[in-house]
């Protein structure tokens, strides 16, 4: 790599970029004013919104006790506007009417004074009217003798917002009065005011104020934050693509020296510039607007706000900036890849909405009350990222540096990966000059037939992948509950095997390859492979059971997902074990490997792409798992079982893995509930603990040796049988990513 | 010498109706330094495939592709060098003035800041560009904007020049400075691949040219051999007959491959002279 071509290259698109206005407005202006104008609309309206007065009206004022409250706050600064108004003929009976209502639910009310309580109908709405009142209080005659015997009467209209305002103060004003009537009147009791308050509590927060203050912001900054990267990122990765594109001038850009390595690290570099700037300046043009908008609103006197929104202390900024780093990063080479796709800058607008589908839930997720750094939420892109800043923020630093690695090495990864993929898309003429397309659809489907080839193709696999997802999907809601006997058992597992996996595959594989042998991947099995496969099955059994059993301690499976599996496990330990081991090992392995390994491996697999089919097919294997704990440890054992099938070139080896790997569970977890021991000549491998059979240290140790060397011999062993195509045949054409001279 | 020399080279696209579509099918030819190659066909025939596989922007299915001696697939980073390519969209930056554009790619050649601006300005004299040098791509005709973009493919002096269809767009006084330039470049002992529609530019400029259509090389050779071969001087209306007969399937099939010496001021084509 010649960096100074990266450097001219950065210089030439940052220098351009800044040139271009609307560039310039989005990431640069846009945030600059964005948020002063909406701090500015938030006084605003907060203000109209404190400023917002009630009319109540009062009739018979002079029927208060002496110690009422309410005459005496009508001159505060409060909300409420109070309007002294006289009963006169009319209305005298109106409330009349309201006094027989009165009555009638006085005994259910009697022993609370001051029980508002609302009366609806013509009458009252139109007094209300009337009296240009938002609410209406009636003491009636006699009130100030006996408080108990004489309910007020609040009449109001829930269908007005303000007169439901209007309720909400004059209750707030009644209950304080409510208290204090309460406590002068024991004053004169031997009992005392202890009554009233026979509970005392001092509640103490302990954390540090500035901490507290930042709980907002360390949930929603990370977020605006990170949603600006993406935008940041899209924008410029448009441009930067699909306008070279659209201007012709990426075609001699790819005829300069520059390799196309290179053009993608000067354009990547270019829009994580962007991207990070865009985020930054969001953050503090939204961080000053706010600590302004703060300070306002605590002069205003809202300070419960103010003590939850205040400035964020210097040094989470900082968290902050190194999260927003490596996050751009990957949005930045995820923008540059998906963005070579787009012909013209209007192609490119199109594919933000997905690219935004993608990046959102990661964002979200932490966002989610009670979201921690966990083993489980740290492996999981950008979600781990911000949890791990959150966490650094809060000053939770042995948890942040417990994770740190994880998060930095999936970080890393994911940037890796992304950073390829951008790389890929340009070293691929049909990426780089796509033609528009022409053809109809029907004439596609008549070509599909008759330009069928040995293996499919990759969006003819993860096509596959998706249809069967989406079965289990609905064949799983279908299959209501757990089955109750071995048939059931049974009858489902062909239903999900046979039906829902291996058909879809099965008839894409005839219908639209030539050789169903060759897109299902199945060769003459090599039997020194078989064994070393199984054997490799047998040794990593104990880290298998090790590492799901730490992902169902990270993951804890839901009480009604465990005693469903209790109940299988009872109908599996009354079954003779070879039903068991047939239904449940063999013939989900035939199938699945069949699938994953064969069918979709094989589209993913082509031209080079051995990575991506491994991971992918991993990711279809977890996925058709419909438990969250065996999606994970079904991936991770998907990436081991797609290296096999790599390095060995066919599905045999996988399948005799992944039917011993069943097998060993099957019949570990059926001896265990059947009770049986474990015999004498494996006492030093199985041991029983608690009702269980487990693997003895000495077993595991040594079965992690064995393991080790297993994978190292697959490693070392050519490949030499699953001969990858030399010459660019007819056949691999129709999907070929011819990789450019660069 | 031959600075340029194709061999059955075949490029097939990837099509999502035929599967996949021969843009290229065996074409060979040869162009020597100091000669002027026509690269003649009609719309869609696959001549701007042909030049962007000279230029390294795309891979060849098949055969062979030497530039300078340099393989287009092996040695991509010295046929890069040693090539300059103009195409029909003139590849502005639309932000970038002229000076600017000619610079950036003058220091991705790694031109030395003492070779690069004397040779920048002695390029915009000759090009006459030194009144438009601080215009921005966006704002610039035509013309301009061909100029700037044949400054750009000849700021690292490459022996072997590509230009598709350079004249697209030019009025008649632009396309003869054009022209002018593109013999002055011949007679530096450049060898020029010169792909355009217009046959009076052909008789102007070629010294030999080669015919394809829909892909397949019809024929090839000097403009007096073709004269000769087809009977027929009015190049244009050869150029017709060459295509109808392609229709009907009647070409050489195996065409003669760079024989000829070059022919200047051939009878029956009128050498074309600088404006
Ligand atoms: N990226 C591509 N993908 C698929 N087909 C393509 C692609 N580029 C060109 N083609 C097809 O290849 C054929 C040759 O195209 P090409 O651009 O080389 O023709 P041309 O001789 O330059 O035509 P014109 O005179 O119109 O410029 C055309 O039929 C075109 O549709
Ligand atoms: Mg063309």
């Amino acid at each position: 790599m010649n960096w100074s071509h990266v450097k001219l290259i950065f210089h030439r698109e940052v220098r351009d970029q800044l040139r271009d206005r609307r560039t310039m407005f989005t990431i640069c202006i846009l945030p600059l004013l964005l948020y002063p104008l909406m701090g500015m609309v938030m006084m605003q309206v907060a203000q109209f919104h404190r400023e917002q007065h009630v009319s109540i009206g009062i009739f018979g004022n002079e029927n208060w006790p002496s110690d009422s409250p309410l005459i005496l706050e009508s001159s505060d600064p409060s909300q409420i506007r109070w309007k002294t108004l006289t009963v006169d003929d009319a209305i005298g009976a109106t409330l009349a009417q309201f006094h027989s209502v009165q009555a009638q639910t006085n005994s259910a009310v009697k022993n609370k004074s001051t029980q508002s309580y609302v009366v609806d109908g013509k009458a009252a709405e139109k007094l209300l009217r009337q009296v240009h009142c938002d609410a209406v209080i009636w003491v009636p005659p006699g009130y100030h003798n006996s408080i108990s015997d004489n309910p007020l009467v609040i009449l109001s209209n829930q269908r007005w917002e303000r007169s439901q305002l209007a309720i909400r103060l004059l209750a707030e004003k009644l209950e304080g009065w409510h208290l204090s009537w309460i406590r002068t009147q024991l004053a004169w009791t031997e009992l005392g005011t202890a009554l009233v308050d026979p509970l005392a509590i001092r509640q103490l927060d302990v954390s540090p104020p500035e901490v507290k203050r930042a709980l907002v912001w360390t949930k929603i900054l990370p977020f605006v934050m990170l949603i600006w990267a993406l935008t940041g990122a899209f924008y410029p990765a448009i441009d930067l693509c699909a306008g070279e594109k659209e201007r012709g001038t990426l075609e001699t850009l790819l005829c300069s020296p520059a390799r196309r390595k290179e053009i993608v690290w000067g354009k990547l570099l270019t829009i994580m510039c962007f991207s990070v700037g865009t985020a930054l300046l969001n953050l503090a043009s939204m961080h000053t607007t706010t600590s302004i908008v703060m300070t306002q609103f605590s002069q205003l006197g809202a300070t419960d706000m103010v003590a939850s929104l205040g400035p964020l202390p210097l040094h989470s900024m900082g968290w902050l900036i190194l999260l927003v780093i490596p996050i751009s990063a990957m949005f930045s080479a995820l923008a540059l890849a998906v963005a070579s796709l787009a012909r013209s800058t209007k192609e490119g607008q199109y594919y933000l909405m997905p690219l935004l589908l993608v990046g959102m839930p990661l964002v979200m997720l932490p966002m989610i009350p009670g979201a921690t750094l966990s083993p489980g939420t740290s492996v999981i892109p950008v979600t781990g990222a911000v949890l791990l800043s959150r966490a650094l923020i809060d000053g939770e630093y042995g948890l942040a540096l417990l994770h740190l690695p994880t998060v930095i090495a999936v970080t890393l990864f994911c940037c890796f990966l992304s950073k390829r993929w951008a790389i890929r898309q340009f070293e691929s003429e049909s990426v780089m000059f796509r033609d528009s397309e022409r053809s109809s659809v029907a004439q596609w489907i008549r070509n599909f037939w008759r330009q069928r080839e040995d293996t499919p193709t990759s969006n003819e696999s993860i096509f596959c992948g998706l249809l069967i997802l989406v079965s289990l999907f609905y064949g799983r809601l279908s299959m209501s509950g757990m089955p109750l006997s071995w048939t059931s058992v049974v009858q489902s597992t062909l239903f999900i095997q046979v039906g829902i996996i291996l058909a879809p595959a099965l008839i894409m594989a005839t219908m639209l390859t030539r050789s169903v042998r060759k897109a299902l991947r199945l060769h003459r099995p090599r039997p020194l492979e078989m064994l070393a496969a199984a054997s490799l099955a047998v040794c990593l059994h104990p880290t298998y059971l090790a590492f799901a059993a730490a992902v169902g301690n990270e993951y804890k499976l839901g009480e009604q997902t465990t005693s469903m599996l209790m109940q299988f496990d009872s109908i599996v330990s009354s079954t003779p074990i070879w039903q068991v081991l047939l239904m449940l090992a063999l013939i989900p392995a035939i199938c699945e490997e069949l699938v994953f390994r064969g069918f979709l491996f094989a589209g993913l697999q082509r031209n080079g792409g051995h990575l991506r089919a491994i991971l992918v097919t991993a990711a279809f294997f977890g996925l058709s798992h419909g438990v969250l704990q065996q999606t994970i440890t079904a991936s991770v054992m998907g990436v081991m079982i797609g290296w096999i099938a790599y390095r060995s070139g066919g599905v045999a080896s996988t399948i005799a893995f992944h039917a011993t790997h069943n097998s060993i569970s099957m019949i570990l977890a059926s001896c265990s509930s059947r009770g049986i021991h474990s015999p004498h000549w494996l006492s030093w491998a199985i041991e029983h603990s608690d009702g269980h059979l487990a693997y003895t240290s000495t077993w595991f140790t040594l079965s992690v040796g064995i393991a080790i060397t297993l994978i190292a011999w697959f490693a070392t062993r050519g490949f030499a049988l699953s001969k990858p195509r030399t010459s660019i045949g007819m056949n691999n054409l129709r999907e070929q990513r011819v990789t450019l001279s660069s | 010498m031959d600075f340029v020399q194709v061999q059955n080279l075949c490029k097939n696209y990837p099509d999502t109706a035929l599967g996949e579509f021969k843009a290229l099918d065996n074409v060979s030819f040869v162009a020597k330094a100091g000669e002027v190659f026509g690269l003649l066909g009609p719309n869609g025939a696959g001549k701007t495939t042909a030049l962007r596989i000279l230029a390294t922007i795309l891979r060849p299915s098949s055969g062979s592709v030497r530039i300078y001696n340099f393989d287009v697939s092996e040695q991509a980073d010295l046929v890069r060098h040693s090539i300059g390519f103009v195409s029909n969209n003139t590849a502005i930056y639309d932000r970038m003035s002229a000076w600017e554009l000619v610079e950036y790619f003058g220091r991705l050649y790694a031109l030395p800041a003492d070779r690069l601006y004397p040779r920048m300005e002695k390029i915009f004299r000759t090009l006459q560009m030194e009144e438009f040098r601080d215009c921005p791509g966006a704002k610039m005709s035509t013309g301009m904007k061909q100029k700037v973009s044949i400054a750009r493919a000849l700021i690292h002096d490459p022996p072997v020049l590509i230009f598709d269809e350079a004249s697209l767009g030019l009025d008649v006084v632009v396309a003869r400075a054009l022209q002018s330039i593109v013999m002055d470049l011949r007679d530096q002992g450049k060898c020029i691949i010169y792909s355009t529609h217009i046959m009076r530019e052909v008789e102007r400029l070629c010294d030999h040219v080669a015919i394809i259509y829909k892909g397949k090389l019809i024929d090839t050779g000097t403009l007096e051999e073709l004269a000769d071969r087809h009977e027929q001087n009015d190049f244009e209306e050869l150029f017709f007959q060459l295509l109808t007969k392609g229709d009907k399937g009647h070409f050489h099939t195996k065409p003669p491959i760079g024989l000829g010496m070059r022919t200047l001021n051939a009878p029956t084509f009128a050498q074309g002279s600088a404006p």
